[in-house]
This record gives structure tokens, C-alpha cells and sequence, in this order.
């Protein structure tokens, strides 16, 4: 017993230790602000190794990433965001063009990291994210069904499951009212090659297959938990860690965590494989996640927080983390978790649209779609009442005249 | 007492509820009236981002705001008259609902949606949170001296756990296969999922609100028994009253302004109902007032809020509350003349 | 205490209200005792759809450690023991330690040496001596309950949560003082002034009261951060940022609860009757010598109750703190909320829960020694409406 309990408590560990190896030294006095899932929490963490450096992580931090970058100066050196959030701090320049810095200090990152707005590196991406199937393979082999690509195949296999009766559920889906929930018809409508906006920011969607969108989430609902409305990520992954569920079309950075023998009773017997397919492309939308330095703040402090950015990614902290996310830097091995995240980039998986009203147009669609999912509303009903919340939303934040 | 001695008391805790409670206040009423938004511009942007293995680039025509000469956002105020207030209440298809008895659509309007959850909330747990609190009192209260202290301490507990931790703790006895639910389901011999239709996480948020609140009715009721005076019950037992002409001639009577007291403090409670929703994650099938106002205030992703709508969302719940608020407040300036005479 | 024959209950009465008291005992505290076996346990038996096995804990017991007979008896005489303590010898010793007009501070004191003592019973002491003693008590030496104590220590040692429980006492702590030196004075000016104004001050702080706070509290948050500057023309370079600031969050607390203090101290002085004052006043005494000779001595009861619940509003909070505060200063509950809310794994879900039965625990303790406090504040006044 003593035995096993010092290896249980080393497999802990081993997360928290292998991060702090970079060698790295910082005079300067930084801060930063980011997300707090497990990849910012090793790169802040080898941050923080360096000295004089305060990392603030929170799930939130969209709520005053704007108004700490615009206030002069700013209260935070540096900042993680991703696709959605950065859009606010491009179009106010609230975040310093990057180049020089690069030139001087960054030989250690890929053109790949870069992101540019007019040529300009605005941003620089540590690590990249999708949405892609997970499945069970002993269920799958068990019962002769092929590994599923499209939705359509997707429900032939869950049927079959059902019938079988091995799992509670066939399927997961991260179906919670909000953000989530417009998330998903939104990955499902593009994969349809719909759109959303015309060039005027008017409301553009396309009836037909909105309401065939609808229709799939709606039957995919109903292989799921019945509480699929207030299901999240996290409620998903659990599901599979425990077996309930042999199918769900997850968030790539969760594929390490279904496998961890720690957590998981199906540890090992999870795989992963492509997005999948809509009519059109991929039913994902990719993502990517990165730092960006702030504009208000003395230059030194600037290029001494640009030299913490490059420290975290130091290719012996990314490769001591592989399987910790899918990462864009230098010294990350795709390994089996990763699997999913390429194949459905190979597929064509195409940006998530991140624009200002992009985003009221999500926050319509995630409010919205719950009548139609509790049965409410009727499809025509939900989708007008989308577009005219959409239209009272824009307009009070100026997008439309 | 010279007003200026008064001023003198009371001046500390007055500046900080002008600072902290009414500047915001008068902030919120002016921006419900008003419209602030940046002034955009189209512009050409090329913007490239990460892919699995090469970036992607992309030219699209976005709008930007304009930016003054220091690098702020122009933004252009006008005064707007009711329409964020027409935009929350969407008065026409109320109207219409209505005309044609149409309880659905009135129900499918996120302000009439909330509102009727709010009332309801508080109209249904009031009773119950009077009722099972005085009910626990009176029982703890004619138990044995031995046990109360144990009973009291025990009873008090759902009262002082933080709220947060409290709705969580609820929602992981209940959600998914919650133990609970599986006690439930093993019991009825059916599948339960409480979490996927409205009604049933409505009974749950009353439960929960019943459960936390029901021991600060107790402790208030608790403390009142005891001082009810042992003379008018012994002389009410002479005169032959049984047991529940005893409570309700000489208990009741004497615990009647606790019982306004609670009242009107689960009132003002209720009436904000928040956590729930929030530790629920209720907000498909239900929403409350104070929901709905932090939920227009939220920013989305690219960081806009809808500061109008809130406000004026905000001042409506003000109202409400002003409305409930009016009974109770009769009744005490009533007192209040009384007492000046 | 003799009871009259006839206000003896019949039996059948005494049964039915016997069995609603153990059920109501039930339902108060099963989720609470619920959440606290599961922070015991591996994720595995955390969330096990069987449970037994979350009371039992095979996996825990498996990979972990586990109690045995002997330490579970011990256990819960140990903690029979405390609670004996807390009712009975440490009221005593606090009354008799304390001098007069220091008793909230004493109680405080007790409050704290209490909590810290039980946790090293428990945490060292108990296990310290039942490793030794284990060995020699054969079958009921055998660990029989998974139960491992990693959660807390992840929480409490690794992810720093020490510095969260600061941060608390500090807010809490800074709360309840100012919140009771302003909120006694104005319910003290209140209720002896029976003007129209004082009048109209308590209907506004009613209404106050009634206010949704996330109206008010996201009005705070762009303001607290441009704070520096806004005020910068005002105070020159010593405008502070007050984003992040626990004396910032401190005095939004207090006034968010003035309207609370006020009106249930008003009430509490209005039972005091006026004459005491008065009679003061009449011997020469200003309104404030007054209030400090006459009434301060017998203000306690009310205070320390208005204090329980300036107490609970601060510790509890969770809507400004975790708007207003960052990181660095977060109080416990945002910092145990946000745990919860990002991308999570299993094992961090079991140290949430941890942590949320680690903050539960001082006010358990609050109780504990407070109890009788409550209810004799209650009865002495304080909401007599």
C-alpha cells in the first residue's frame, strides 16, 4: 500500500514539477492576465520561475481585459487571448505590433505562431484547438461499427449503440444554454457553408439549412443525457471518463484528460478522430490561443514581458508538456491525443469568424436556440427571434444603423 | 436630537451608501435613457492566424472604430427617450400576446419570462419559508432542554454556508445521476433527469431556497418564543384553549411583527433571486430579474456590453420591487405618524 | 425547569414532532455532510454512482490510505469532546478571561485558538499517534475506510489557498469593524431622532437594501479600474488603481451592508429605552458622551449579532469579490468558484470541494461558539422590527 501511494503521488506531480526548467532571468516587474486552463497554468507557471512576475488567471478575464488595456497605464504587461477575445484589443490598438521584438528576441518562434493583422504581428499563438469526435473503441469494434465521419453516420452508430444498451447514452454534447449551445450551431451551420452576416452586418441566415442544423442538434439531443441543456465541457468529459457516454464531439484540449488512468475508468480505451463532416467542410471551427503585450506601458517593461512570453515556450517546457495541449511552438511531438486536432485541420476546418458582430450574433444564437431545443418555439419562430434580437443588440452597440 | 448631532451619527454610513448606492443609481437611471456607442468605419483588413501546420491568411472588409488623436475610442452619446426600455419590455408583442390569450409568447419574452419566475419565487417561498421556520421553532422550542442546543446548531447550518457552495452542493446531490436523483429513481422505479425540463429545476430552486433560508425564520421565531408571556399562556390554559387555540390566539399574535420582519426581509431577498440561476445553470428554462440585468451587462467575447438595456432593465426591477415595497412601507409610516404624535 | 402537567405534550405529538426534528436535522445537514466524504475521497469514489462507495471509498482505500475501526471510534469521541468543549468550558473561560467591553474581541480569540487547535488534533496529533497504535489492535487496526486528506493538502499547500483564507480574514475582518463603528452610530442617531428625515433615510435605505447588487457592482468594475485615471487630476500621482484593492473591496462591502446595520441596530436601540440617555443628557452629558458612557455598555448583545451578520455578508460574498479583486488578492469563495468554472478535470472538481468544506469550516466554528449569541441578540431586540 505504501508503494502505490508514493506512485499515485509522484503521477501527481509530475504535471506541476516538469514545467519549472526553463532558464530564464526577469528584472522587470510584469503581470499578466489569461484564461486558467492547464496549458496558461504551465506557461505562467515557468514565468513565474523567472522572477518578479505576477500571473493572474481567470476564466473571466474577458470581463476587464478591455478596460486594463485602455487605461493608461495598463495593469497588466501581458495577456492570453484567443480568436474572440483579441478582437476588441486589435481594433483599438490596444496591444503593441510585435516585430521588433521578434527580431531581437524571438528566433525561437514559428511563422506559424504569428498572428498578423495588415502584415503586422499582433499576436502570438502558443497553442492551437478544435473540436473533433471522441469515441469509445471497444464499444465501437465490439459492435462492428465503423469509425464514424459524418453526423448522418454518427446517429446510424448511436442507434445501434442504443439498441445494444452497453451505455447509458450514446452520445455527449457540450449543449449548455449560452455560449455553448450557440457554439455548436454555429461549428454545424458552417459546416453546411453557411453564413451568418451580410457585408452591411445585417443578419444573413441562410433558412434552409439553419433549420436542417436545428433538426440535427435536435436528434442529436436525443441520444444524449436528457439535462444536455445545461451540459458543458467539462460535464462531457466526465461522462466519458466514467463510461456513461461512447461518443462525443469534444474540444481537443480535452483528449489528455479522458485518457488519464487518475480520472478515467476507460482510461486507454478512448480514441480520437477527425471533425466531423457537414455537407460543405468540417463541423469544427479552429481556434488558437496565444499572448499579446499591452500598448500603455514603458517599452522595457514591454520587451522584458515579450521575453517571458518566449520563455514559456521554450521547446523543452513544450516538449516536457506534450500531451498537455495541441501546441503550435517549437518542440511539440503530435502524439495519439493529438490525432484528432490534425486530422481535422487536414480536413479543412475553417476559422472560427471571430468579428465584434460576430460575437452579438453568438450570444443571440446561444440565448435564443433554447426555446427552439426545450420546444418552446417552433424552428421559424426561434430563428426570427434571433435575428430580431441580434438586430436591438447591434444597434445598441452601433454595428447597424 | 439637532440635526447637527444627527448629521454627526448618521453622516459616515450616509456618505458611503451616496458614493457606493445612489451615485451608481442615478449613473444606471441616466444610461437607460441614453445610448453610448463607438463610431465605426469600414476598413480592409488582412489578417492571418495559425493553422495545424501553416497559417492562414484572409482580406476582409470589417468595421473598426475610429480612434482619436490619443488613441481612445470616439464614442457618440444620444438620448434615446424609452426605446431600451421598449427594447427589454418588447411592449407590442406583449400587447398582442395578450389580446389573444397567448400565455406562450408572453412566456417566450425574456423580461415577462423573468418576472414571472421572480413573482412567483417569491409569492411561493414565502409562506413556505414562514411556515417551516415558525414550525421548527415551536418543535425545537418544546423539545427537551437537552438536545435543543445540538438541534439549533444543526438547523442553523444551511443559513450560514456560503451560497455559492451551498446551490453547488445541491446541484451535485441532484444533477446528472446525482446521488439523490439515483435515491429517487430507485424509489420510483423510473429515469429521472431533473435538470432537463423547467418545472422540475423551478421545485428544485424553491427547495433550495426553502432549505437556506427556512433556519434565519427559525433562529428569529426561536428567539421570540422566548419571550411570549407565561402568564397569558397559563391563564389561556385555565380558560381551557387546546393546544392550537393556544398558538393561535396567544402565540401567533405575539410572533406577528417578527413575522412582518421576515416576511419583508425574504421579500427583498427573493425578489433578487440570482445564485440559483447561476448555480442551477437554469438559464434555458428559467431566468430571474436580477439574471437578466447582469446578463445584458456581461460583455460577449469581443467585449460589448449592452450598458442601456441593463440599465434600463435595472430600473425596471427597481419598480417592481417599489411596488411590492409599498404595503409594508404604508404600514410603516403609518407607525411612524403614530410614534411622532 | 418543571412544565405544568397539562402543557405536557401527548405522546402522539411528542412522536410526531420527534420525527419531523430528526428529519428537518436531515435535510439541514446532509448536503453539508455529503460534500465533506466526497472531499475524503478519490475523484473515482467522489463521483461513483454508488453510495457506498463514496462512503466507503474502495478506491481510495486502494490507492491511497485509509482508516481503520479504532481510528473512526477515536475520531468521534475526539469530536464529541470538542463540541462539549465549545458549549460549555470556553464560554466560561471567555468571560472570565476577558475584560469587560473586550468580549466581541475575546470571542474572536476563543473563536480562532478553537479552530486551530481542532486542526492539528486532527491533522497531526491524531494520526501520529493512531500509526502507532494501529499495528497492535489486530482486526480493528485494519483500514476499512478509504479516506485521504490529499485534497486538502493540494489545496491548502500547492495551489496556495493560505493566501486566499488571508485575504478573507482581512476583508471579513475589515467589514465587520467599519460596518459596526458607522452602522451602530447611525442606528443610534436614527433612532433617536423621530423626524421626518430619519424617517425617509430608513424608507431609502430599504430600498437600497432591496437593490439587485450586480446593478451596482458592474457599474463599479470599469470605474475601479480606470480609478488611477480618473483621479489622477484630482490627486496627482498618488491616485491609486483601485481594481484589485482589498480596502476598496472592504468599503464597498460596508456600504452595500449599511442599509442592512442601520435598520437592524435602529431597532435594537429603540428597545433601549430613551430615558437612560436621557437622564445622561440631564447630568450634562453631550449626545456623544451619552452614547459612549450610557449605552455602549449595554449595546453588545445587538452588536455582536448585527456583527454575525456583517460577518457572514463579507465571508460569503462572491459577486464583488470576485469582480473587483485580482488574483493576487482573491478572497476564498471567487478562488474556490473559479475552480469550478475553468476547463476542469476530475481531480480538481475533488479539491474544489475540498476547498469549499475547508471555508465551511470557520463558520462552523462561528456557530459553534456564537450560538448562544444569536438567539440572546435576537431575543434581546435587534429584530423587533
Amino acid at each position: 500500500m505504501k508503494l502505490k501511494h508514493i506512485l499515485y503521488a509522484g503521477a501527481l506531480m509530475l504535471a506541476g514539477t516538469s514545467a519549472a526548467a526553463a532558464a530564464c532571468e526577469n528584472t522587470v516587474a510584469a503581470k499578466s492576465l489569461t484564461n486558467a486552463f492547464p496549458a496558461y497554468v504551465i506557461m505562467t507557471d515557468v514565468m513565474k520561475s523567472c522572477g518578479n512576475f505576477e500571473p493572474e488567471l481567470d476564466k473571466d478575464h474577458r470581463l476587464k481585459l478591455q478596460d486594463a488595456f485602455s487605461t493608461n497605464p495598463s495593469l497588466y504587461t501581458i495577456a492570453g487571448v484567443a480568436n474572440a477575445t483579441s478582437v476588441p484589443l486589435f481594433e483599438q490598438e490596444l496591444v503593441r505590433p510585435l516585430d521588433d521584438l521578434i527580431a531581437e528576441h524571438g528566433q525561437g518562434l514559428s511563422e506559424n505562431q504569428f498572428i498578423r493583422v495588415d502584415g503586422k504581428v499582433m499576436a502570438i499563438a502558443a497553442l492551437f484547438n478544435t473540436q473533433h469526435l471522441m469515441y469509445r473503441e471497444d464499444i465501437l469494434n465490439d459492435l462492428g461499427i465503423a469509425v464514424p465521419t459524418t453526423w448522418d453516420e454518427v446517429f446510424d452508430a448511436a442507434e445501434k449503440i442504443k439498441a445494444a444498451g452497453v451505455v447509458d447514452y450514446p452520445l455527449g454534447g457540450y449543449y449548455k444554454s449560452g455560449w455553448n449551445l450557440g457554439f455548436v450551431f454555429i461549428n454545424h451551420y458552417l459546416g453546411e457553408g453557411g453564413s451568418f452576416l451580410d457585408e452591411n452586418n445585417m443578419p444573413a441566415l441562410d433558412k434552409d439549412k439553419a433549420k436542417a442544423v436545428m433538426e440535427r442538434l435536435k436528434k442529436a439531443s436525443s441520444y444524449m443525457d436528457p439535462e444536455y441543456l445545461v451540459s458543458d465541457t467539462t460535464f462531457v468529459t466526465k461522462q466519458l471518463q466514467q463510461g456513461k457516454i461512447a461518443m462525443a464531439n469534444l474540444w481537443a484540449s480535452r483528449a489528455g484528460a479522458v485518457n488519464d488512468p487518475a480520472e478515467s475508468s476507460v482510461a486507454g480505451k478512448i480514441k480520437m478522430a477527425s471533425g466531423l463532416m457537414g455537407s460543405e467542410q468540417p463541423a469544427s471551427t479552429v481556434w488558437w490561443d496565444g499572448w499579446v503585450v499591452a500598448k500603455n506601458i514603458p517599452d522595457e517593461e514591454a520587451e522584458a514581458g515579450f521575453k517571458l512570453i518566449v520563455a514559456a515556450m521554450d521547446p523543452e517546457v513544450i516538449s516536457a508538456n506534450n500531451d498537455a495541449a495541441v501546441w503550435l511552438a517549437k518542440g511539440f511531438t503530435p502524439g495519439p491525443a493529438a490525432a484528432g486536432a490534425a486530422a481535422t485541420a487536414q480536413a479543412g476546418a475553417p476559422a472560427y469568424p471571430a468579428s465584434k458582430a460576430m460575437a452579438v450574433m453568438h450570444t443571440a444564437l446561444g440565448d435564443g436556440l433554447s426555446a427552439y431545443m426545450t420546444g418552446d418555439k417552433d424552428a421559424d419562430t426561434t430563428l426570427a427571434d434571433i435575428e430580431a434580437a441580434y438586430l436591438t443588440a447591434a444597434k445598441e452597440a452601433g454595428l447597424v444603423q | 436630537m439637532r440635526f447637527k448631532t444627527f448629521l454627526a451619527f448618521v453622516g459616515p454610513s450616509l456618505f458611503l451608501m451616496l458614493i457606493f448606492i445612489a451615485a451608481p443609481l442615478v449613473t444606471v437611471f441616466w444610461n437607460s435613457f441614453h445610448i453610448t456607442q463607438p463610431v465605426y468605419e469600414r476598413v480592409e483588413v488582412e489578417t492571418c492566424t495559425p493553422g495545424f501546420l501553416a497559417p492562414t491568411c484572409t482580406t476582409s472588409v470589417v468595421q473598426q472604430p475610429q480612434l482619436d488623436d490619443e488613441g481612445k475610442v470616439i464614442t457618440e452619446t444620444t438620448f434615446v427617450g424609452l426605446e431600451s426600455y421598449r427594447n427589454v419590455l418588447e411592449p407590442d408583442r406583449f400587447f398582442r400576446a395578450v389580446e389573444n390569450w397567448d400565455w406562450n409568447t408572453v412566456n417566450n419574452i425574456r423580461f415577462w419570462k423573468a418576472l414571472r419566475f421572480t413573482l412567483v419565487f417569491t409569492l411561493l417561498t414565502m409562506p413556505m419559508v414562514v411556515g417551516v421556520g415558525l414550525l421548527i421553532a415551536i418543535v425545537v422550542n418544546g423539545t427537551v432542554q437537552s438536545i435543543k442546543g445540538p438541534v439549533i446548531f444543526i438547523s442553523l447550518l444551511p443559513f450560514i454556508i456560503t451560497p455559492v457552495i451551498g446551490a453547488l452542493a445541491i446541484r451535485w446531490l441532484f444533477i446528472g445521476d446525482g446521488i439523490l436523483t439515483q435515491a429517487m429513481e430507485g424509489w420510483l422505479q423510473r429515469d429521472i433527469a431533473l435538470f432537463a425540463q423547467g418545472w422540475t429545476i423551478e421545485i428544485l430552486m424553491y427547495v433550495y431556497r426553502v432549505w437556506h433560508v427556512a433556519p434565519f425564520a427559525f433562529v428569529v421565531f426561536y428567539a421570540g418564543l422566548q419571550t411570549v408571556n407565561q402568564d397569558t399562556l397559563e391563564s389561556a390554559i385555565i380558560d381551557g384553549a387546546s393546544r392550537f387555540q393556544r398558538l393561535r390566539y396567544v402565540i401567533i399574535p405575539h410572533l406577528m411583527p417578527l413575522i412582518v420582519f421576515v416576511m419583508l426581509i425574504h421579500l427583498m431577498d427573493a425578489y433578487r433571486v440570482f445564485e440559483e440561476v447561476i448555480g442551477f445553470s437554469s438559464q434555458a428554462h428559467v431566468i430571474s430579474l436580477q439574471w437578466l440585468t447582469y446578463d445584458f451587462l456581461m460583455p460577449d467575447e469581443a467585449g460589448t456590453r449592452a450598458i442601456s438595456r441593463a440599465s434600463a432593465s435595472a430600473m425596471l426591477t427597481m419598480v417592481g420591487i417599489i411596488v411590492l415595497l409599498v404595503i409594508p412601507l404604508r404600514r410603516a409610516w403609518r407607525d411612524q405618524r403614530g410614534t411622532a404624535k | 425547569m418543571s412544565v405544568p402537567k397539562s402543557l405536557r405534550p401527548p405522546l402522539r405529538l411528542k412522536v410526531l414532532s420527534n420525527g419531523f426534528l430528526t428529519l428537518w436535522c436531515i435535510i439541514a445537514a446532509f448536503p453539508i455532510v455529503w460534500i465533506t466524504i466526497m472531499s475524503f475521497k478519490t475523484p473515482f469514489d467522489a463521483f461513483s454512482a454508488n453510495p457506498l462507495n463514496v462512503i466507503l471509498g474502495p478506491d481510495t482505500l486502494n490507492k491511497v490510505d485509509g482508516l481503520s475501526l479504532a481510528e473512526i471510534a477515536v475520531g468521534i469521541a475526539l469530536a464529541w469532546l470538542l463540541v462539549l468543549t465549545a458549549r460549555n468550558w470556553l464560554p466560561r473561560q471567555v468571560v472570565h478571561y476577558t475584560p469587560p467591553g473586550m468580549i466581541g474581541f475575546g470571542w474572536l480569540v476563543a473563536a480562532l485558538v478553537f479552530g486551530i487547535v481542532t486542526l492539528i488534533l486532527y491533522m497531526s496529533v491524531l494520526p501520529g499517534v493512531m500509526g502507532f497504535v494501529n499495528p497492535l489492535l489486530g482486526p480493528l487496526g485494519h483500514d476499512v475506510l478509504g479516506l485521504t486528506t490529499e485534497h486538502y493538502q493540494a489545496v491548502w499547500v500547492d495551489r496556495n489557498f493560505t493566501r486566499n483564507f488571508g485575504n478573507s480574514m482581512l476583508v471579513t475582518a475589515g467589514v465587520v469593524a467599519i460596518s459596526l463603528t458607522i452602522g451602530t452610530l447611525a442606528g443610534y442617531g436614527l433612532a433617536r431622532s423621530g423626524t421626518d428625515l430619519a424617517f425617509w433615510l430608513l424608507i431609502i435605505a430599504l430600498i437600497f437594501r432591496a437593490l439587485p447588487h450586480s446593478v451596482l457592482v458592474a457599474g463599479y468594475l470599469p470605474v475601479f479600474i480606470k480609478s488611477s485615471e480618473i483621479l489622477r487630476p484630482i490627486m496627482g500621482d498618488a491616485a491609486p488603481t483601485l481594481y484589485g484593492q482589498p480596502w476598496a473591496v472592504i468599503v464597498v462591502l460596508v456600504s452595500i451592508n449599511q442599509p442592512f446595520t442601520i435598520w437592524m441596530l435602529r431597532s435594537f436601540f429603540h428597545n433601549i429605552p430613551a430615558e437612560l440617555d436621557e437622564a445622561a443628557r440631564v447630568d450634562g452629558c453631550s449626545h456623544f458622551q451619552a452614547f459612549r458612557r450610557v449605552i455602549m455598555p449595554v449595546m453588545w448583545p445587538g452588536v455582536i449579532t448585527a456583527g454575525l451578520f456583517s460577518f457572514l455578508l463579507a465571508y460569503n460574498d462572491f459577486l464583488v469579490t470576485s469582480l473587483l479583486l485580482d488574483g493576487q488578492n482573491m478572497t476564498m469563495v471567487p478562488a474556490i468558484a473559479g475552480m469550478f468554472n475553468r476547463e476542469t478535470t476530475a481531480s480538481d472538481e475533488v479539491q474544489a470541494i475540498a476547498a469549499a468544506v475547508s471555508i465551511t469550516a470557520p463558520l462552523f466554528v462561528l456557530v459553534l461558539v456564537f450560538q448562544r449569541q444569536i438567539v440572546s441578540g435576537l431575543t434581546a431586540g435587534a429584530v423587533k422590527g
